[in-house]
């Protein structure tokens, strides 16, 4: 047997048929791309940061900072700057920068806050020149003194700054002016990350920034020759207690690996989506095969009848995809560097400041590509290619014993995967064998499997159902509207898989719609019931509030409660835990927390509120007592005085007394939330506490409703982002549709041309296609929207009921798809029903 | 019509555990009491009804039959292209039935040659590459200067390089005749092989036929309803309701004519 042959045949009918190659090509690429692209854009953020931050800490050889006990993404302490005065003693020591980072907004000449696009606002300590951390100057010279600060370029250029001009700038602590004297950058970018910058000499910084001493870090380099570890010996000798100097190398590490978990999270859920695309495509690449293979049955049955092996034949319909598939991965890994450069250069667009980011194709991308591109490919290609395979050659002369021998039973293999698929998927997510890995394998290969089940057995429902959606095209289009539901309805299975990858994104999009519906609703309800306070005022500057914030409120006269939420965490029983600290009276009448034993207003000091489940694990009651250690290595023990069943605030709840008895970090807010006085009407509150806070632009203050809107508003947003990650998925389903129409299209060429004959004229034809087209989308559609709705019921059940307590449908989304769907359908129709009413009516009709 | 003295036989399979041999020369094929029933119960249809015959080495033989006759099916279970309900057909020494798929896919190839009415050719490889198919499905070049020969014979010229929807009619069957021929079969069958050509070209074709009958000592059987194609073979088996019912020797086409109308 020949290997040649085959590889031949496959070449010529690969370039024979080069449209419908074009488009499995495309469906290949398009989710190689996305594969890529998700992979290309993670590792290249990945090593930007990487290099970045050890470029930026490249003259850093030690940091001295404060210690603490376990991991947490605290802030950690500040330490008092005068530790540097002994420091530049240390024998060895060159140089000696103290930072600090805190807020500080510029203000523009009508006394406006400037606000960035999307990064925070912050105030720096700066050298200058002599500094050894990574800011350059892009143009003048390093401020000195009260009167002077440099902004990060980005910002001057977007806001029209130049050196020389004068400028305000907002602080925790006040408003200040100085003379801009110069632009900096970070790195060789003039961004820093997308965050507005307000650069002040040390002295000024400790001042303007309301710092009293303390600084975040200090940095060291030491003098040429010196010997680095002696050096950290001996500086680790006179540091304070708790107080710890480390390698500028480790900071550097540190910091990226912060970044870099962010990075980690964006790139995993981007590549989700990639598979899901992937998973759409194979559908169609599966359909297109199936039914080019029902084209090509005689010349496949010739090739039987002059020689060639069952094998030979199936082996040809595998090296054709095969080769399709190569061909596709190699365009997918050029479009998906494509893709994160674009993507990159977006969010670069959108105000990210990236420094220059290199392009990262690691060897582990492009092994996944070709693992998607020709896997997806190849597993496509199975059934088809068994199908061929089994084509008897008398086939050649009697086509119809052909069609016969291809069949396959469906519905057995359709009910088994449904049932295997949906029992994953609920397995996953409620008994949660393995942790989060094995449910995200279990319910992700349950849904998939689920999907390849529900494809088919949907051709059992497709003739009535579509009968159904057509009935309705027929009473509005007559003749070719009764064209359109006879074709669709006539061939079920083809129905029913060219619907299957739009059922899927459909499927998805609709349970993202319940989860999100049902989220809302809960949150909405926990808010209602729970929150009390008349205003939210959260941050807007990334850094906490300043105190300062809650004790103006706290003065307002129309605000009858005001407490700010301050927190630390601490480890009990050796996990770490968040503990927010309130004042206990005004929290009382601003949050109802659902208690179920104790007081609020009696939590004293050295006593904790606990949520009710980790109550539960650790077996407290009222009166009980809880070993705590805390961050900064304080320890202390907590008494138990209340139990309570509402999370909104966190599991572990003190008092801001007992707070502040073993904190050793100036106090930032979370937020505030204050409830106006008894007999204070809305709108005159709204006026007080607004006119409270328009010395602090970085306080956002919302009113209950507002802050309930703006909840909302994260949510919705969440579900336009996946439905826009879809929409890849969704585009290529839709392009499934359309080839597997024009394949029919060309298949009924006699049929049409006999519908011409006797008098159908363009538009007729046309739209008949058009709705067969749209016909298919809906069935698809309303598939996806059953389906999806019952995967987002499930997922909403095994959320835990502290943030989905109950079930919320909108039907507006299901209108919305069924609209979508129909311009899907119309769409699909465009090239299909052009080919149709384009035909040639004496050519068609002589087709054999 | 004569009988011109046919050269040598191509040498032949063991005929040891072969079929009987007919009237003193090698048979090429044939069957012995073949049965084809479709469908079950009231519905039954058999196609075949107790069919023997052979089919002599180095002879052109047509097979006549009205529409329905079972003519088709013979044809089909003697090239293996399908099987029978019972009875054994046998083609050279090997009788069909006991081979399995891959063995008469083997056979298909190297022992039998088909030419079809129409879509005799893969629409995606060029004349040429369809005439060596058999071969390049082996993995073989096969007889170099048999395969030329037979090209030329053919006589497209540089038609050779065309794909068939760039050729007439009458070229594709040309095509398929020579395709046929490649390959050396031990028998070729052709399925009214001039069914869609007109009276011309089915006639250069079927001379085609001929004179690889006579040239080449190539054994043919036809299906054909065409007494004028009819006419060109040696023999002529009549087959009807799924039997046998006459048989005659180097015909005429009035001959055909008159045996054809002393059926009504």
């Amino acid at each position: 047997m020949s290997a040649g042959s085959t590889a031949l045949i496959a070449r010529k009918s690969i370039r024979a048929r080069w449209g419908r190659t074009l488009a499995i090509g495309f469906a290949i690429t398009a989710g190689v791309s996305f594969v890529v692209g998700s992979f290309v854009l993670a590792d290249s953020l990945r090593a930007t940061f990487d290099d970045l931050f050890q470029e930026l800490g490249e003259d850093v050889d030690l940091s001295v900072r404060s210690a603490q006990q376990f991991e947490t993404d605290d802030a950690r302490d500040p330490i008092s700057v005068e530790i540097a005065e002994p420091i530049a003693d240390v024998d060895g020591v060159a140089v000696v920068e103290p930072t600090l980072q805190r807020y500080a907004q510029l203000v523009d000449d009508d006394g406006d806050v400037i606000t960035p696009a999307g990064g925070p606002t912050i105030g720096v300590s700066w050298l200058g020149d002599d500094g050894i951390q990574g800011v350059t100057i892009k143009e003048g010279e390093p401020p000195t003194g009260p009167d002077e600060l440099a902004i990060d370029k980005a910002t001057a250029d977007a806001e029209g700054f130049d050196i020389g001009d004068s400028v305000s700038y907002i602080t925790d602590v006040g408003r200040f002016e100085g003379t801009i004297t110069a632009t900096i950058g970070l790195g060789s970018g003039d961004s820093f990350g997308g965050a507005q910058l307000v650069a002040l000499d040390l002295d000024t910084a400790l001042e303007h920034f309301g710092a009293d001493g303390m600084v975040d870090a200090i940095d060291i380099q030491v003098a040429e020759g010196a010997d680095i570890e002696r050096v950290q010996r001996d500086i680790a000798d006179i540091l304070p207690e708790r107080t710890e100097v480390v390698t500028g190398e480790q900071v550097a590490q540190e910091t990226a690996d912060d970044v870099n978990q962010f990075v980690d999270v964006f790139g995993t859920g981007l590549l989700i989506f990639a598979f899901i695309t992937a998973f759409v495509s194979a559908f169609i690449i599966n359909n297109v095969f199936q039914i080019t293979i029902g084209q090509r049955l005689r010349e496949l049955a010739l090739l039987r009848a002059v020689g060639a092996s069952a094998s030979q034949v199936r082996r040809m319909i595998t090296f054709e995809a095969l080769a399709l598939g190569v061909l596709a991965t190699v365009v997918g890994i050029a479009g998906g560097v494509l893709v994160a450069r674009g993507l990159i250069f977006a969010f670069d667009a959108a105000g990210a400041g990236f420094p220059d980011t290199s392009t990262v194709l690691a060897v582990r991308t492009v092994v996944m590509a070709a693992i998607v591109g020709v896997g997806i490919t190849m597993l496509s290609v199975i059934v088809p290619a068994r199908k061929a395979g089994r084509i008897p050659p008398v086939a050649a002369l009697r086509p119809e014993v052909g069609f016969v021998a291809m069949r396959t039973r469906r519905l057995v293999a359709g009910v088994v995967l449904t049932i295997a698929g949906g029992a994953l998927f609920m397995v996953g997510l409620f008994a949660r064998p393995g942790g989060t890995p094995g449910l995200i394998t279990l319910a992700g290969g349950g849904a998939l499997v689920l999907f390849l089940g529900v494809a088919s057995l949907s051709s059992t429902i497709a003739r009535p159902v579509t009968r159904a959606i057509g009935w309705p095209v027929q009473k509005l289009f007559k003749v070719p509207g009764a064209l359109a539901r006879e074709n669709v309805a006539r061939a079920p299975r083809r129905t029913s898989s060219s619907a299957a990858a739009l059922m899927i994104g459909v499927a998805l999009v609709s349970g993202a719609a319940v989860f999100a519906s049902s989220l809302r609703s809960s949150l909405v309800d926990a808010l209602e019931s729970s929150v009390t306070a008349d205003y939210i005022v959260t941050d807007r500057s990334f850094q906490g509030l300043s105190p300062v914030v809650s004790e103006t409120l706290a003065d307002v006269a129309e605000l009858g409660a005001v407490t700010p939420v301050r927190g630390i965490s601490g480890q009990v029983e050796g996990d770490t835990k968040n503990f927010g600290a309130v004042d206990p009276a005004a929290f009382e009448q601003l949050i109802d927390p659902d208690l179920r034993a104790g007081s609020i207003a009696d939590l004293g000091m050295d006593e904790l509120l606990v949520h009710t489940d980790p109550a539960g694990d650790l077996d407290l009651e009222v009166g009980s007592t809880v070993d705590v250690v805390y961050q900064n290595g304080v320890t202390g023990t907590l008494t138990v005085a209340g139990i309570y069943g509402d999370a909104f605030f966190g599991n572990w709840l003190i008092s801001l007394d007992t707070l502040e008895s073993v904190s050793t970090a100036p106090a930032r807010d979370f937020f505030v939330i204050g409830k106006l006085a008894e007999g204070v009407a809305p709108a005159e509150g709204d006026a007080a506490v607004l006119a409270a806070m328009e010395p602090f632009p970085q306080a956002n203050v919302q009113t209950n409703a507002e802050f309930r809107e703006s909840q909302e508003a994260q949510i919705n947003q969440l579900l336009i982002i996946i439905t826009m990650l879809l929409a890849f998925a969704i585009a290529i389903a839709v392009l499934g549709i359309s080839i597997t129409l024009a394949l029919g299209v060309f298949e009924r060429t006699r049929e049409i041309g006999l519908l011409r004959a006797v008098g159908m004229n363009r538009r007729q034809t046309r739209r008949s296609v058009r709705w067969e087209a749209v016909i298919v989308s809906i069935f698809g559609a309303l598939i996806g929207i059953v389906l999806g709705t019952f995967l987002g019921v499930v997922l909403s059940l095994a959320v835990p009921d502290d943030v989905i307590s109950q079930l919320a449908f909108n039907p507006s989304i299901i209108v919305l798809i069924l609209v979508a769907a129909v311009l899907a359908g119309l769409v699909a129709a465009l090239y299909p029903s052009y080919k149709a009413s384009n035909m040639n009516v004496l050519e068609a009709i002589a087709t054999e | 019509m004569t009988t011109p003295t046919p050269p040598p036989p191509p040498p032949a399979p063991s005929a040891a555990d072969g079929p009987v041999s007919v009237a003193g020369s090698i048979a090429a094929a044939g069957t012995v009491d073949a049965r084809k029933t479709y469908g079950i119960g009231d519905a039954q249809v058999h196609a075949l009804d107790g069919v023997t015959v052979s089919f002599e080495t180095g002879k052109f033989t047509a097979i006549m039959g009205p529409s329905g006759s079972g003519k088709s099916t013979l044809l089909h279970c003697l090239a293996g292209l399908d099987t029978l309900t019972s009875g054994a057909a046998y083609i050279g020494g090997t009788y069909l039935a006991s081979l399995d798929d891959k063995a008469i896919t083997e056979l298909r190839r190297t022992q039998v040659g088909f030419i079809f009415q129409a879509f005799n050719l893969v629409p995606t490889l060029t004349a040429n590459e369809n005439i060596r198919l058999p071969m390049m499905l082996g993995g073989e070049s096969g007889d170099t200067a048999w395969v030329d020969q037979v090209i030329t014979t053919v006589g497209l010229g540089d038609r050779l390089r065309h794909l068939p929807s760039e050729l007439s009619g009458g070229q594709q069957q040309r095509v398929a005749v020579a395709r046929a021929l490649a390959s050396r079969p031990q028998i070729i069958f052709a399925d009214e092989p001039t069914g869609n050509l007109d009276s011309v070209t089915g006639a250069e074709i079927l001379d085609f036929m001929r004179r690889a009958v006579n040239e080449f000592g190539q054994t043919i059987v036809m299906v054909t309803h065409d007494p004028l194609a009819a006419s060109y073979a040696d023999r002529i088996i009549f087959v009807g309701d799924g039997k046998i019912t006459g048989e005659m020797a180097d015909p005429t086409t009035d001959q055909v004519i008159d045996h054809l109308k002393s059926w009504t």
